[in-house]
């Protein structure tokens, strides 16, 4: 049945701090559309306070009632009727808290209001701080405030249980209910102290407890074993060691061993005096045998003396005749030699005559020859004398040339002079006395009659008593001394070079010139008269010349008037030359014929002097021998040694067969191996001893912990510990399978009452997607969506396709809930704005037919979204 | 002539398998039949205990076993002769030694197959093991052992009679007829830890204290009496106080269970009872459940030590249990789950059984609370 809001009215709830009445709520659609900020939320949340909080409560949630800031008491008042009945509801919070519930049964306050209002609409205490709508039942699951409607909210377990009676009525009892829950709950205690969460086992807890016991129990037996059989060995160790010890003590003990030896030492008594005599028959043995060596040994060297003595003598004989033969061959060939020798001087010093007539020969012709050089020089030497004499007079002329350039000098003066001259004849007066001149004079001197006199300066003429001065012009008298001027540096130079004028300056260079090729000429002769002389030591040149007369003594021409030959005397010569070969020719050839005999002499002289001297020496051996004691009856002696080397070769082979017969070695050998077998028992004894008195000593010590006993305890107690774990195991894996069996059974069966609710939500479903299939989990919370095959978890879906999942889900349980006689109504604070235009539509029809069945406000800020809507519609 | 005939002590028996307290009864229990063996020969006015072998359980154990066996000995006037077994087997540098330090002069110690006179004319032949296992009979040294002026010969040996292969416990196989063959009045003989007589002059003696689920019967010692010429005259004396009970119960239902618990009762001691309990038969799980739960909360709080063999006893689960579990939903799809793989058999299903128990135990334990 519905629930149908009618009038609320709020004063002093958060916001609304004056009074705020909402009227005309109809049983179907209602839509109050307002802005925001008018405070829409607040009224779904004063509804929720008139209902479901408390009004004694101090809590949060109530606190948070009051305006802000203003200690007043929210007061909420709502008027509704379920079904024909009216209700109302008064609740004040805070301060003066008070309730009043108005129903068909009267007018109730206080906690029995509240408790009124719990059995009317299934809901429960809600003893939290901040409000819990899981306690708030069917109505707080419809009741959707605004950021609630975008969550796929499962129902709280208010609401399945309220809405079970129908799916217990559609699927029949499967719920186990309390029993389920308490065989449950303890099942689930003991699974977690075997298990955690997640299946695996605990690691505490008396399971641990076991298995560390059962490890630790298996650890001491194996320990306890481990020592026990330590233990063991050494009884074992002790045993075979007294076993062995017995062993060698009767070994020891046995006497056959001693008396082996006391034979074995008497044996080698025996083999030690046979071993004596095969010494001494040794010895004896040596003895008769050495004097038997050197007897023969004596008569051998006689014999062998004796035939020395022969071979020597008969080696002689031979080699004298050889010699003999010889001598005469030496004789003539040492004549030979004299005469080569004496033809051979002759030769050499006719050889030396006729070198010393070369030679003699050949100096006379030198001498002579340098005589003729000498002769030559010194005519050459006075030519020289008379060309050198030439020469120096050309020099002297050549030497008195001028230079040119002074030359040219005096000739440039000489052209000065006579341009100065004329320049004095031009401004000269020149005059002339003609007829008698007598006491006439000029200048003092008497003038000279028809010789023109030229004037240049003042001259005084004295002319008798009178004198006639006569003065030219000036520029006469300058040229005139510019000329003298002139004349004299003329003069001068021509002084210093010592010539009278300037023509016999040129004429004195001419002849200069000639000189200077005479001066060459002669100089060439020179060099020609005087050429190198080897015969003379002379070197060219006439100093040379002029030095070696200057020193060669006059000496009178050679006498001898012969011609010298030197071809006769160089002819006899080469014939002294080969005549003095031949002889020495002749004379090697007799010395070396005379060798070769003394050569084949040599030798037969040595083996002579070798034979005679062996023949000395055999006869002193012989004489030696004779000499000697022994020597006479010597084959007597030779007998008899031999006789007694024969008896002792006997004996000593009697000896030796008797001391093989007792090898001392062998014996002592063999007492060594007995004396040695009884050493090493000893020792073994004694290590032996040694061992058991350690085994023992271990043995007393350990023996007395009690290990066999302590052993058999720890395998007991490891069985009971693994025992203890198997049972644990057991139990374990007992309550794991059947908390298991437990939790797929309800699982079934949540999917089994899942069922009605997802054939509800599907009705809806199906028109905004079609062929779409929902899947909820088994606290009813839409689990997934299935489209089209594929499966897709309900948070990863759009906000707009969760927003509606939620709102068509929360109207299958309404229907439910409304099925079940319970009083729904559905409230949703400002839904559907993440929806577009199409599915907007679509939800708002479904909207719509909802309130068919049920009260449906929408609180909305969106006038368009839902204008077209035939509803209610409501102003704040 | 008597004397007292016992045999397989094995003291210091460490009893590893039971819990810490129980272990520590057991144990002491061992050393205590000692005195009541003591207390018998003073009562009876017996001057020799023969011992055959298995004095103690190890060849190594504990000072404190030595001692606690040795001193206890030493309280009672009769004289102790005591064999090494198989267990305790004589050898160099061992037990023996270690005993002997610190024996008294009424434990003598027959290390040595030598004949001892115990009284005038009364000779004892020890055929003491001096290994754990011996492949001859150790007995046969007996026919080269000097008895001059015997009127009486004791044999005394470890080991197993040929006839009964299969149940004897060591290696060391004596003859059958040794007595008749050795000329002996009597063998004493031990190993066997149950009382048994092999033939009118042979016997085994028997553990004083049980010491394992064997046989139901407590410890005994045997009192001999001999004369020349006349069958011994033997007489078990009980020295055991705990009593190892084998038993097996078929059960249909908790009440024969019931029945059968009643009829154990009656008949023990359960503070000196442990019990092994081998439960066979096919009940309902509720059955099961509730025969389990009164083994567990009072039967094994009563007995000593109660060890319980609960796999043959299958509880199936009947219509009525399934019904049961079917009203409360979830736990009828888990039963019928159970149920399936049960049937479908393999380790699985054991498993499943256990599980299945489980799931009515926990289901019953909430409905009773």
């Amino acid at each position: 049945m519905s629930l149908q809001l009618r009038r609320i009215s709020l004063n002093n709830f958060r916001k609304f701090r004056e009074p705020l009445t909402i009227e005309g709520l109809g049983e179907g659609l209602n839509i109050i559309i307002e802005p925001n900020e008018s405070g829409k939320s607040t009224i779904l949340e004063a509804l929720r306070a008139a209902f479901f909080v408390r009004h004694a409560t101090k809590n949060q949630l109530a606190q948070s009632f009051a305006p802000y800031g203003e200690a007043v008491a929210p007061e909420i008042e709502v008027s509704f009727n379920i079904g024909a009945d009216s209700w109302k509801i008064a609740k004040r919070f805070l301060k003066s808290p008070q309730v009043e519930v108005t129903g068909p049964q009267g007018r109730a306050q206080g906690e029995e209001a509240e408790n009124r209002l719990q059995a009317l609409l299934g809901f429960v205490k809600d003893s939290s701080q901040r409000g819990d709508p899981a306690t708030y039942g069917a109505l707080g699951l419809l009741w959707v405030p605004q950021a609630q409607a975008l969550e796929v909210t499962a129902p709280g377990s208010i609401v399945r249980s309220s809405i079970q009676a129908t799916l217990e009525a559609e699927v029949g009892t499967i719920v186990g209910g309390a029993a389920y829950e308490r065989v449950q709950k303890r099942i689930d205690e003991q699974y977690d102290i075997y298990w955690t969460p997640t299946g695996k086992a605990q690691s505490k807890g008396r399971w641990q407890a076991a298995r560390d016991r059962d490890q630790q129990a298996r650890q001491a037996a194996a320990d306890a074993t481990m020592r026990l059989d330590a233990l063991e060995k050494s009884f074992g160790e002790l045993e075979a060691a007294s076993g062995r010890l017995k062993v060698i003590e009767r070994e020891l003990a046995d006497e056959t061993e001693q008396e082996q030896r006391a034979g074995l030492v008497q044996a080698l008594d025996v083999a030690k005096a046979a071993a004596q005599i095969l010494e001494t028959r040794k010895a004896e043995h040596e003895n008769v045998s050495a004097n038997l060596d050197r007897i023969e040994d004596l008569q051998a060297q006689h014999e062998a003396a004796r035939e020395a003595l022969r071979v020597a003598g008969e080696s002689l004989t031979a080699i004298t005749a050889d010699r003999e033969q010889l001598a005469s061959q030496l004789k003539a060939g040492r004549t030979k030699v004299a005469e080569a020798k004496a033809a051979l001087d002759k030769a050499r010093d006719d050889r030396a005559a006729a070198r010393q007539a070369l030679s003699e020969g050949e100096e006379r012709l030198a001498k002579r020859q340098r005589h003729a050089a000498i002769t030559d020089a010194r005519q050459r030497h006075t030519k020289l004398l008379d060309l050198e004499k030439q020469l120096a007079d050309a020099r002297n002329q050549a030497a008195q040339v001028i230079p040119a350039e002074t030359l040219a000098r005096l000739d440039a003066n000489d052209r000065a002079i006579a341009e100065a001259r004329a320049a004095v004849n031009a401004g000269a007066t020149t005059i002339e006395l003609t007829g008698d001149a007598t006491g006439i004079t000029i200048g003092g001197e008497p003038l000279t009659p028809n010789s023109p006199r030229t004037l240049t300066g003042e001259t005084q003429i004295a002319l008798g008593g009178g004198i006639l001065v006569i003065r030219p012009p000036a520029t006469a008298a300058s040229a005139e001394a510019s000329l003298a001027e002139l004349l004299e540096r003329q003069a001068l130079e021509l002084a210093e070079w010592n010539v009278v004028d300037l023509v016999a300056a040129r004429t004195r260079n001419d002849t200069a010139r000639d000189a200077q090729g005479t001066v060459q000429l002669l100089e060439t002769k020179i060099t020609a008269l005087t050429p190198a002389q080897p015969l003379l030591d002379l070197a060219a040149g006439p100093d040379a010349l002029k030095l070696f007369v200057a020193g060669v003594p006059t000496e009178s021409p050679a006498s001898d008037e012969d011609e010298i030959s030197i071809d006769l005397l160089t002819r006899s010569v080469e014939e002294a030359e080969t005549a003095a070969v031949r002889a020495e020719t002749l004379y090697d050839q007799a010395v070396q014929d005379l060798r070769e005999i003394e050569d084949r002499d040599r030798p037969l002289a040595a083996e002579q002097a070798g034979a005679e001297r062996d023949q000395s020496h055999a006869s002193d051996r012989i004489t030696q021998i004779e000499r000697k004691p022994d020597f006479a009856g010597l084959a007597d002696a030779i007998a008899k040694a031999r006789e007694d080397a024969a008896q002792a070769a006997v004996k000593l082979a009697e000896a030796t067969r008797d001391a093989t017969a007792h090898d001392v070695q062998a014996i002592n050998r063999k007492i060594e191996t007995i004396d040695s077998r009884a050493r090493a028992g000893q020792i073994r004894r004694s290590d032996l001893e040694k061992d058991i008195a350690r085994l023992e000593a271990i043995i007393e010590s350990e023996g007395g912990k009690g290990l066999a006993s302590l052993a058999a305890a720890a395998a007991e107690e490891a069985d009971a510990a693994t025992q203890a774990l198997a049972r644990l195991d057991e139990e374990a894996a007992t309550i794991k399978l059947l908390k298991d069996v437990l939790d797929e059974a309800r699982g079934e069966a949540s999917r089994t009452f899942v069922g009605p609710v997802a054939q509800r939500a599907r009705v809806h479903v199906e028109r905004l997607f079609p062929g779409a299939d929902l899947s909820f989990d088994e606290e009813l919370g839409l689990a997934s969506v299935t489209r089209s095959g594929l499966s897709e978890a309900c948070g990863t879906l759009s906000k707009g396709t969760q927003e509606q999942l939620a709102v068509l889900t929360r109207l299958a349980f309404a229907d439910m809930l409304l099925e079940q006689g319970l009083p729904v109504s559905l409230i949703l604070d400002d839904p559907l704005v993440y929806s577009d235009d199409g599915r907007l539509d679509l939800m708002t029809e479904i909207l719509e037919e909802a309130s068919q069945r049920m009260q449906v406000i929408l609180l909305t800020c969106r006038d368009r979204a839902f204008r077209h809507l035939s509803a209610n519609r409501v102003q704040l | 002539m008597r004397f007292l005939h016992t045999a397989d002590w094995q003291l210091g028996k460490p009893f590893g398998r039971f819990e810490p307290e129980v272990r520590a009864a057991l144990g002491e229990a061992r050393f205590d039949a000692i005195d009541r063996i003591g207390e018998v020969a003073a009562a009876q006015q017996v001057g020799h205990v023969i011992v055959a072998g298995d004095i103690f359980d190890t060849e190594g154990p504990e000072d404190r076993v030595i001692v606690q066996a040795v001193s206890r000995m030493q309280r009672y006037p009769c004289r102790w002769w005591l064999l090494p077994g198989n267990h305790d087997y004589a050898r160099n540098g061992g037990l023996w030694d270690r005993v002997r330090h610190k024996a008294s002069d009424n434990i003598i110690l027959l290390a040595e197959p030598i004949a001892q006179e115990m009284e005038a004319g009364v000779w004892l032949l020890p055929a003491p093991l001096l290994h754990r296992h011996h492949l001859d009979d150790p007995t046969e040294l007996f026919d080269s052992m000097e008895t001059p002026g015997a009127k009486l010969r004791i044999g005394l040996a470890h080991g197993s009679i040929r006839d009964f292969t299969a149940r004897g416990e060591t290696k060391n196989q004596i003859a059958p007829d040794r007595a008749k063959r050795s000329n002996l009045d009597y063998l004493a003989l031990g190993d066997w830890h149950g009382t048994l007589k092999v033939e009118p002059r042979t016997w085994y003696a028997g553990t004083p204290e049980t010491d394992g689920f064997q046989r139901d019967e407590p410890g005994h010692a045997l009192i001999v009496e001999l004369a020349p010429g006349v069958e011994p005259k033997v007489e078990p004396v009980r020295t055991g106080r705990f009593q190892w009970l084998l038993r097996d119960w078929t059960l249909q239902d908790s009440a024969a269970f019931s029945a059968e618990c009643d009829v154990l009762l009656s008949a023990i001691d359960p503070a000196a009872t442990l019990l092994r309990l081998s439960l066979a038969g096919i009940t309902g799980l509720a059955d099961r459940v509730e025969i389990l739960s009164r083994l567990e909360e009072d039967l094994r709080h009563r007995l000593r030590y109660l060890d319980v063999r609960a796999d043959d006893l299958v509880g199936r689960p009947g219509e009525q249990d399934l019904a049961d579990l079917k009203v409360e939903g979830l736990l009828g799809i888990a039963a019928e789950k159970l149920t399936e793989t049960i049937a479908a058999g393999g380790t699985e299903a054991i498993l499943a059984r256990r599980a299945i128990e489980r799931l009515f135990v926990e289901y019953h334990r909430g409905s009773q609370a």
